[in-house]
């Protein structure tokens, strides 16, 4: 089993360095979908095994993640010297002196680097179905007009290896060195186009990411100097009285700032200027999903500190906010990118409530957001790239020259909040779970503001949908075939998710159950046949079933409905003959907001850090 | 048949004349005449309406709304002019720019005579024209003078 | 079987609701009115005409809102959590919207951006109302909150008011008939359904009736005969209300929902919490 984890973590990366030195289109295409099988199989069988495993690795390997931590850091000086940016450099110097702090405090641990657990597996699993699609998507979609194809695919194949690693370690300092890796993949694939404007990104994207580091970092020093541990079991076997609530503080701080909360929103956001399956592997599988995924890792310490309560106010206003600002934009890849965002709160507030549904309901968004993200991002890469559509309004006339491509567009954002799909799962049962403990103040808010956020979600997609349905005849529809990898990738996303959302009681009762057991002991959620059974509610199997065929019926009612009988008439407009062009809201006004919310966002950060920490 | 009846909507649709007929529609609505009794709503939409009440002598600019409204509605449906403008332009007869009447562009059912029509004529009209609307069937019924190159004049056959 | 029978049955209560509401807002105007029967008429007469669509996938959504709204009741009646019903009702919105969205009319597009934001004003009071349920009789199955021992209404006054002005926004009711807006944008979402799709539209409406009172009912608990006064009071002040405003903005709604309604139910969510735990 060792030897799998292993593999799991460096076969994708050698995958990866072979296709940046082949520079072959057979080389890299085969590694690419080779990986598909490989990783979600290896995956699979890890989570299968007799989990949690730990790995001792031999000293050398921690020696060797130093020196890369400390070559790491040159190269981000190097980064601020060459880009003039005072901020990295300054940051970089900073994270210096701090590891070097760390280094030299660091008490010897005869604790494994290496563990994992159910949480980990899933991730594997993650990464293995979620994320190799994409990367096979990357490789024809660098065929349309972009340069150095294998050199992308193969950081792209790497990353993924870099996220295996990073859900894996026990090591809290192993954890900063792939926390500062995936921040350098993420700076190089935003900047990949090298651009005026990719650059600036990258390089907010690098100090804002930096901020994430320091954090670690003293984080690491508060916990060897209080407690004498760096590694996350031995932090979870601790008394709760004996663990300095700074530590914690800062490594949520660093979650934040790495799952894009606001005030740390726009790195995400400058993302979208790199080319689309950059953002897909941001937002599905990989780099974001880390800072949900340290939530959990820490949700038993937090759990019920008024840490917790400061985090749930945070990510959960966060949720509202980033919703509502999502409705001002018309650019579909920033739309995505906010509700990415709005989303990773509503993950943290679950994972920060921390009771065992609440850690079930973090991890089911993971999952399906995910699937849904990465499924909405090829495809927006497909309009981009075949269609030439950027911004929504231009989705306007496709259904007739793109029809595939939107069916999907509009089954995944049907899967972003509708009943019976995974994401509504997650919102319906943390309200149902905040309920239990209206007696603390900030769940009653915790209900309001996963309310809101959802209903400002709903009205978002809903919106976005309506853009793209506007204006139609549905008169004739033009099939012609897609590059087959786009096909397959979107023909994957599809079934799985429809796989899933039917069997999505088992999924999350047995599946996500087991997952999340070890973390918060065993949640109330139960699977009677393929009705969700969680304390006295039910969602039944025929509510499920009715609910799906209602959503397939109206997502894929444009192609096949068809009233041979019934006479058309042109639309209502008072009599008069020119046709009006109808626009929808564009929200504007709430732009006038932003800079308020924005500093709104900021306190609560500081809260967070102030008296979650209890640094008073 | 009988129960379709009893559930006539209305659209009211001026062609330009005084607004003298509309008022006395507002006052058939009202508590003292309340046609709503018998079912009739102003419902302001042809899709959902099955009364086209026509007041005015029909400007120029009116002629082609006119034309789509009736196009939009469905069948079964009758259309009452209402006051003597409609009949033959009334004052407006012989205006430049007037039609003189709506008896040139849609098929009249019922006629209510009067400038304005008294309220009881008006309800008389409109139960004139519910029992013209019971014999009539969902068979399709056309403009004055319908062609092909009319629809495509007033643009009804573009979508 | 009562539950089976009331939703098999909820288009037609739907429609002596609805029935009831005409005659009950002619006689406040001091008029006669319409028979009782009037919306079965209604339905005859549509099914009668001759059908005309703008497009299929348009009429197509009619008939989906209207399946999508009997099956949010069905949810409601049959399921036993009232939060899920509540999430089902959005299913029947996004019918509504995305064929008003698809057809190429102002006033259509325009009614199905001013129907989001009614989703926006009355979805966090509604669900703050399950969740009051909740908290009062511990459970989301409308059978227990039917069987508690206690009236709810007593110990959730100020959610009961936040309801009660949730509904215009709900049933499109005056002042907040603002995705309707008759001789504004002449019905929004349904404006171009005509004949049998129309029907099928204007049925989905009564069966909001229905699902709207029978939240209201459950104010009144194991006392039905509480709840059932509570049901013909708040019909009547509805009326009452309709008839006696005029139409506001939706900006007006907005605020009126998130500043006013939220707030008295989240006061009264509170301080019941504390209360019951000191």
């Amino acid at each position: 089993m060792e030897t799998l984890i292993v593999l799991s973590i460096v076969l994708p990366i050698l995958a990866g360095f072979m296709m940046l030195f082949a520079k072959n289109d057979a080389v890299t295409y085969i590694l690419s979908c080779l990986m598909l099988p490989l990783l979600s199989g290896m995956g699979f069988m890890i989570y299968t095994a007799d989990l949690p495993i730990y790995i001792n690795t031999p000293d050398i390997v921690n020696t060797f993640i130093i020196m890369f931590d400390f070559g790491l850091l040159a190269y981000f000086l190097w980064l601020g010297y060459q880009r003039k940016s005072l901020l990295v450099g300054l940051l970089a110097v900073v994270q210096f002196i701090l590891l070097i702090i760390v280094v030299y405090m660091a008490p010897v641990s005869g604790t494994a680097n290496i563990y994992v657990d159910k949480l980990t597996a899933m991730m594997y699993l993650l990464v293995g179905i979620v994320g190799v699609p994409i990367a096979i998507f990357a490789a024809k979609y660098m065929d349309y007009a972009e340069e150095d194809k294998h050199k992308f695919v193969g950081i792209v194949v790497g990353f993924l290896g870099v996220m295996n690693f990073a859900v894996s370690v026990n090591n809290i300092e192993w954890f900063f060195a792939v926390f500062e890796t995936t921040t350098l993949a993420s700076v190089i694939l935003i900047g990949f186009r090298g651009d005026k404007e990719a650059v600036d990104n990258s390089t907010l994207a690098l100090w804002m990411n930096q901020i994430g580091g320091v954090a670690i970092l003293l984080s690491l020093i508060l916990m060897i100097k209080d407690m004498g541990v760096y590694h996350f079991t031995d932090l979870l076997a601790l008394d709760k009285e004996n663990i300095t609530m700074a530590a914690i503080g800062f490594l949520s701080i660093a979650a934040l700032v790495k799952g894009a909360q606001l005030p740390f929103h726009k790195w995400l956001l400058g993302a979208m200027v790199a080319p689309t399956p950059v953002s897909a592997i941001l937002h599905s599988a990989t780099m974001v999903k880390i800072a949900p995924f340290l939530l959990l890792r820490l949700s038993p310490i937090i759990e019920g500190t008024l840490l917790s309560k400061m985090l749930i106010l945070t990510t959960g206003f966060v949720f509202v906010v980033a919703a509502i600002f999502a409705l001002t934009q018309d650019n579909l890849k920033k739309i995505l990118a906010y509700s990415t965002i709005s989303l990773l709160g509503l993950m943290m507030v679950a994972a920060a409530v921390g009771t065992p549904t609440a850690v079930a309901v973090s991890i089911v968004l993971i999952v399906f957001h995910g699937f849904a993200k990465g499924f909405l991002f090829v495809e927006a890469g497909v309009l981009e790239k075949l269609y030439n559509a950027k911004y929504i309004k231009d989705m306007n006339m496709l259904l007739t020259k793109a029809p595939l491509t939107m069916l999907f567009i509009f089954f995944a954002f049907l899967n972003m909040t509708f009943i019976p799909f995974g994401t509504f799962i997650g919102k319906w049962l943390m309200i149902e779970e905040a309920s239990g403990f209206l007696s603390s103040g900030s769940f009653v808010l915790l209900i309001l503001l996963v309310t809101t956020g959802g209903v400002f979600l709903s009205v978002l997609y809903i919106k976005v949908l309506g853009v793209a349905i506007k204006h139609h005849r549905f008169s004739t529809f033009d099939f012609t075939p897609m590059p087959k990898t786009f096909l397959f990738v979107g023909v994957w996303y599809y079934m799985w998710l429809l796989v899933i959302t039917i069997f999505i009681a088992p999924f999350i009762a047995n599946f996500i159950g087991e997952i999340a057991a070890p973390i918060a002991g065993k949640a109330p959620i139960y699977a009677d046949g393929l009705s969700l059974v969680i304390g006295k509610s039910t969602l039944y199997f025929w509510q499920i079933a009715g609910a799906l065929v209602l959503l397939l019926l109206i997502h894929a009612a444009p192609l096949f409905v068809k009233f041979k009988k019934v006479d058309k008439m042109h639309p209502y407009n008072c009599g008069e003959i020119y046709t009006r062009q109808a626009e929808s809201y564009d929200f504007d006004f709430i732009t006038k907001y932003e800079k308020r919310i924005n500093s709104f966002a900021i306190t609560l950060f500081l809260l967070v850090l102030i008296l979650g920490g209890q640094l008073l | 048949m009988s129960m379709r009846s009893k559930s006539p909507w209305i659209l009211h649709y001026n062609t330009g004349g005084c607004n003298g007929c509309d008022i006395e529609i507002l006052a058939a609505l009202g508590p003292k005449y309340d046609i709503e009794r018998f079912g009739m709503l102003n419902r302001g939409n042809p899709k959902q309406s099955d009364i086209l009440l026509v007041t005015g002598p029909v400007t120029l600019k009116c002629k082609n709304v006119l034309r789509r409204l009736y196009l939009e509605m469905p069948e079964p449906k009758v259309v009452v002019a209402m006051g003597a403008c409609t009949h033959g332009g009334g004052v407006f007869r012989h205006l430049y720019h007037v039609e003189n009447g709506v008896n040139g562009i849609v098929p009249v059912d019922v006629w209510i005579p009067g400038c304005t029509p008294r309220i009881e004529a008006i309800i008389d009209g409109l139960i004139e024209g519910v029992e013209i609307w019971k014999g009539k069937t969902k068979e399709k019924e056309y403009l004055v003078g319908h062609g092909d190159d009319l629809l495509k004049k007033i643009g009804a056959i573009d979508d | 079987m009562m539950a089976i029978l009331f939703t098999l049955f909820a288009p037609i209560i739907g429609g002596f609701m609805y029935g009831i509401e005409r005659v009950v807002k002619a006689r406040m105007q001091s008029r006669i009115g319409p028979p009782l029967l009037q919306p079965f008429y209604d339905f005859v007469k549509l099914m009668e005409k001759r059908p005309m669509m703008v497009h299929s996938f348009h009429a197509f959504m009619g008939i989906v809102f209207f399946i999508s709204t009997w099956f949010a009741m069905a949810v409601l009646m049959l399921g036993n959590d009232l939060l899920i019903a509540v999430f089902f009702h959005i299913i029947s919105i996004l019918a509504l919207t995305i064929g008003a969205f698809s057809v190429r009319s102002s006033y259509s597009i325009m009614g199905a951006m001013r129907e989001l934001i009614h989703l926006v004003s009355y979805e966090p009071v509604i669900i703050l109302v399950v969740v009051a349920f909740y908290l009062v009789t511990g459970s989301f199955d409308y059978r227990m909150i039917l069987s508690a021992d206690t009236i709810p209404l007593l110990k959730l006054p100020l959610v009961f008011i936040a309801l009660v002005g949730t509904i215009p926004m709900l049933l499109h009711k005056s002042p907040f008939d603002i995705a309707e807006a008759h001789q504004e944008i002449i019905g929004g979402p349904d404006i171009e359904y005509s004949g049998p799709f129309y029907e099928a539209v204007y049925t989905g409406r009564w069966i909001e009736y229905v699902y709207v009172f029978f939240l209201v009912f459950l104010f009144g608990g194991s006392n039905y005969f509480v709840g059932g006064l509570l049901v013909v009071f708040t019909f009547l002040l509805i009326m009452a209300i309709d008839n006696s405003t005029a139409r506001l903005d939706y900006r007006k709604m907005l605020k009126f929902a998130w500043f006013i309604l939220i707030p008295l139910a989240i006061v009264n969510i509170f301080f019941l919490a504390l209360g019951g735990n000191s």
